[in-house]
């Protein structure tokens, strides 16, 4: 089966119009095309880096709010300066673009602008017969970033053609420094929230100088995160959306969507997460999808160095917190939303469940959502200053 | 239990003691009596007046009751206009034309002419001037333009897109939206020139803003470019409007730009200043037309609207703001539609907000009272055989009108695909001044068209389900804590997808759209005024020449704002000091630093 079209939709900066394009983008879905979401108010900068990092075929731009000429002539400049030429650019927005602004904008390289009164049919059908032949041979990589958003579609695509793993990449994963944590929790828990506020704290930690020489050297971090799916289906890959620290040229982030595998990961994770892991990054963060109680699947293979339970205070009885297997695996449980009445009896309750296991595991609360937070502070702490002559080490051959 | 659920039960509560008063009316002769009695008064109290035709006519309509139970069910139930629970009307006689003539009929028959010696007053113009474009000297030179034959100036101004989300016009990005959709506005030298020639301290002026996320820094730099042109003696003359309605962006418009909580504490902040220093200033305008425009259905609008009232009432109540103070100072904006809904929408609201302002607030009568501006649907409008608009507009603003609105706007027909032109702007302000002015439905005679059993079924309905949407919020821990859940936000979006979804199946239909289409669309190309970019260069130019002329003390100015941020005080006086040499975008950001930054809901 061919794999589904990915694309990017975003509303640009300075415009919170998101009614067209949510329900353009449900739309989207229902016909098959995976939709990465940025959100609205996105500057130029955001949408191209975020397409060139989650390699999409095209980017779907909804602009209410004037501007728009400049705006979707700057996308495809910098797309093409970037190396990025193969990810086209289309979108609309009513009766704001004028014919006249269209033909302006075709010429400055915009694939099509979609008028007030087109049919979602209509919209549909452009994605599926301009962006849906398989690509052809691609040439070379302009920069390491595009590079490895190529190699990780490759493993993608690899998958949705056959089940089995391609070989070269079941090596050389030991030689690795690069730390992985891996986040998982049920949905609703705040992982995405918490993930973007430890990468403000990353980023800050060693913020970039004007020192040239020292520039090249600053840490990055990669995301790799997951949305649900249905084999041969669309998905809303969201997380980037709410997402507001991790815009930024020092985090490489990858959505991915399940396409059918239970879990909560992709079937393609765990070589992506291979990939990822040599690529040279200081972190690399995997968030599964809002999972239930099973484990994290790629645990066991030690790949990931620390692992995150992220809880909701709302679980329900203390009985249910017998069930959850990732009580007994995570290395650290966040509580967050402590700010919540029932947080305080969340907390005594997942303390005494992790006394029985008597590891020493952590068990931190956390309020995400606010700035400044002391408890995320400290789960920063916990993850960026574990023993680093351990990394590695731990890591069993694949 | 939080004060919606109090808001509930006030209702609940007040609806019962209405049966009482009904049945107390029919069982406690005395109490029946003096019903009647009162009632027989204020009948005779109304004056007669003649339509043009000569037609006699009372200046108010009451029901033709004389039974003590039904009086007693309508003067609790819906009050007479202008008096609690204020069903009909926040005010006695609305857009009544004002008395030139009374001929009263004497017991004898004879007619006596009483001539007023009042001149005709013409009406103040109902038209609200909503423009912004280009720069600030392009935006003022429009408003002396739609002003030059007015005696009153109500200036409303809309801003670009840099301006709505609190960032600079020379951040990176934001060139081409610079003076696009309404005005640039940087700094206080920007504010001086958008009302340049205007008397802002004058009763004639109001100026109204359309700005939420950056409120409080707007409202500042207003004050402090009044303060530069008329001395600080102008502050309490300060006549207008900000809207500064944060929850609502929240839950449909998406121009937040600080965390809720402390964009909430901004707003307070400011509020305590403009109730206690400008009496007559509105510092913030609790809107649901968003919230309809994102695809609410108009029960969810209003049930948003008024609970997100509610939550400020409370959060101004808590600050130690009087409810006297602050309850006069707040008022409503609505979406009107064409369901059915919106034949009583407002005035189920108005009755609501006065019980739970009185009850639960202890507001006094005028701290009661819930004050509309209407705006006409853009939603409803196709850009599809375009001229349909017109009927569409003026069937709206007739339900407007029949809710009592206190001021409305009504949308030009080829809003659809352009900026309102010229021509479409007038065809729609004529649109309420011929079913004002020109035809007889509502200058004569007060109630003229409320009270139909219908609308008495809509209201029952609508009431319940507004009641049950409260339920639900309070259930979810409130206002902020629904808020936070994406509560509203998510019913908001299904509606909207229910709404399109209906229109593609046909079950919704849209004339010219998904009936009777004539299949050739007849919009007219349009040329559109843009903003030249040696104009949006200027703006960068000025900017860059003013943060240069204040950078040694700028830095200084938003540490010490900082430093009040952070401490918890009142923020919006130091406010004041920044905007005399820091930029918007140099005080967004350095707030932003302290309180963090908005993370946005999809």
């Amino acid at each position: 089966m061919a794999s589904p079209i990915r694309i990017l939709t975003a509303v640009p900066i300075c415009d919170g119009h998101d009614s067209a394009i949510n329900t353009i983008n449900l739309e989207f879905i229902r016909h098959g095309i995976e939709v990465v979401y940025l959100g609205y108010h996105r500057s130029v900068g955001d949408i191209v880096r975020a397409a060139i990092q989650e390699d999409v075929r095209a980017i779907g731009i909804s602009s209410y709010n004037g501007g728009h000429i400049e705006f979707f002539a700057e996308v495809v400049a910098l797309l093409r300066k970037k190396g990025a030429a193969d990810i086209k650019v289309f979108g609309g927005g009513g009766g704001t673009i004028t014919h006249e602004d269209a033909a302006v904008m075709r010429r400055k390289g915009v694939d099509e602008i979609f008028f007030a009164g087109t049919s979602l049919e209509e919209m549909v059908k452009f994605v599926h017969q301009r962006y849906g032949k398989p690509r052809g041979k691609r040439g070379c990589a302009k920069t390491s970033d595009i590079e490895l958003a190529h190699k990780l579609t490759e493993i993608e695509d690899g998958f949705s053609k056959s089940k089995r793993r391609s070989p070269k990449l079941e090596t050389a994963i030991l030689k690795s420094v690069t730390r992985v944590i891996g986040f998982t929790g049920p949905g609703g828990a705040g992982k995405t929230t918490l993930i973007d506020e430890l990468v403000l704290r990353f980023l800050n930690k060693d913020r970039p100088t004007s020192d040239k020489a020292t520039a090249g050297r600053q840490s990055r971090i990669a995301i790799l995160s997951h949305d649900p799916s249905v084999i041969g289906e669309g998905a809303l890959l969201g997380d980037r959306a709410t997402m507001i620290n991790s815009q930024n040229d020092r985090v490489y982030m990858r959505s991915m969507a399940t396409r059918g595998q239970p879990g909560g990961l992709s079937p393609a994770t765990h070589d992506c997460l291979a990939l990822l892991a040599r690529s040279g990054f200081d972190y690399v963060i995997i968030e599964t999808v809002g999972t239930g109680q099973e484990a994290m699947p790629f645990q066991k293979n030690g790949i990931v160095d620390q692992t995150v339970l992220v809880m909701n205070p709302d679980y329900g009885s203390r009985l249910q917190l017998q069930k959850i297997v990732m009580l007994d695996l995570a290395n650290i449980v966040v509580v967050n939303k402590s700010d919540l009445q029932r947080a305080r009896t969340a907390h005594t309750e997942i303390e005494q469940r992790l006394e029985q296991n008597r590891r020493a595991q952590r068990l931190v609360d956390t309020v995400a959502k606010r700035h400044r937070d002391p408890g995320v502070d400290k789960l920063f702490g916990l993850i960026s200053t574990s023993d680093k002559s351990k990394r590695g080490k731990e890591r069993k051959k694949l | 239990m939080s004060k919606l659920g109090q808001v509930v039960e006030s209702v609940e509560k007040y609806n019962r003691f209405v049966l009482d008063q009904v049945k107390r009316a029919r069982t406690d002769q005395k109490f029946g009596r003096d019903l009647l009695g009162r009632w027989n008064d204020i009948k005779a109290k109304i004056p007669t007046m003649r339509a043009p035709t000569g037609l006699p006519l009372p200046r108010l309509a009451l029901p033709e009751i004389d039974e003590p139970g039904e009086i007693a069910r309508f003067l609790f139930g819906e009050g007479l206009p202008g008096e609690f629970p204020f069903l009909n009307g926040a005010y006695r006689e609305m857009y009544l034309e004002p008395v030139r003539e009374v001929e009263s009929f004497e017991e004898n028959g004879e007619t006596k002419k009483r001539k007023t010696d009042k001149k005709i007053p013409q009406a103040e113009e109902p038209t609200r001037l909503f423009s912004g474009l280009m720069l600030a000297e392009d935006t003022n030179e429009r408003f002396h333009y739609l002003t030059r034959h007015q005696r009153t100036h109500r200036l409303s101004t809309a801003f670009d897109g840099p301006t709505l989300y609190g960032i600079d016009s020379d951040a990176d990005g934001v060139f081409g939206k610079i003076g696009e959709g309404g005005v640039a506005i940087d700094t206080v030298e920007d504010m001086v020139r958008l009302y340049d020639g205007f008397d802002l301290g004058s009763a004639n002026f109001s100026a109204s803003m359309t700005i939420s996320g950056p409120a409080p820094i707007i409202m500042a730099m207003y004050i402090a470019a009044a303060k530069r042109r008329f001395g600080p003696a102008v502050v309490p003359k300060l006549r207008g409007t900000i809207q500064a309605d944060i929850f609502k962006e929240v839950q449909a418009q998406n121009e937040t730009i600080f965390p809720i909580e402390p964009s909430l504490r901004f707003l307070t902040d400011m509020v305590e200043f403009t109730t206690r220093e400008m009496p007559r200033w509105y510092p913030i305008s609790i809107s649901g037309y968003h919230i309809g425009e994102a695809g609410s259905t108009p029960v969810q609008q209003a049930a948003y609207t008024l609970s997100n009232g509610f939550a400020y009432a409370e959060m101004f109540a808590v600050r130690g703001i009087p409810v006297d103070q602050f309850g006069p100072r707040l008022s409503f904006f609505l979406d009107c539609g064409l369901d059915v809904e919106y034949i009583a929408l407002a005035r189920v609201s108005r009755r609501i907000w006065a019980i739970g302002m009185r009850e639960v607030f202890g507001a006094g009568p005028k701290a009661q009272l819930y004050k509309l501006h209407t705006q006409t649907s853009g939603r409803s409008l196709i850009a599809a055989e375009f001229k349909n608009n017109l009927t569409r507009t003026a069937a709206e603003l007739m339900l407007a009108y029949m809710n009592a609105t206190n001021s409305c706007h009504s949308n030009s027909a080829d809003e659809p695909f352009t900026t309102p032109s010229e021509e479409w702007i007038r065809l729609a302000a004529h649109g309420q001044a011929i079913l004002l002015e020109e035809s007889g439905i509502f200058k004569h005679t007060m109630n003229m068209l409320s009270g139909s059993p219908g609308m008495k079924a809509v209201e029952r309905a609508i009431e319940a389900a507004i009641l049950d949407e409260f339920r639900e919020i309070e259930r979810l821990g409130g206002v902020l804590a629904a808020v936070e859940d994406r509560y509203q936000r998510s019913q908001i979006q299904n509606a909207s997808h229910r709404y399109e979804q209906q229109i593609n199946e046909g079950v919704r239909p849209i004339i010219g759209l998904n009936r009777y289409r004539n299949g050739s669309d007849d919009i007219p190309e349009v040329k559109l005024a843009r903003t030249p970019r040696k104009k949006q260069q200027l703006q960068i130019d000025r900017l860059v020449k003013f943060k240069k002329k204040n950078a040694d003390k700028s830095k200084r100015a938003l540490d010490k704002l900082a430093g009040v941020v952070e401490s918890g005080q009142n923020c919006f006086p130091e406010l004041l000091e920044a905007v005399e040499i820091c930029s918007l975008g140099q005080i967004t950001g350095r707030l932003q630093e302290v309180v963090g930054r908005f993370r946005p809901m999809v």
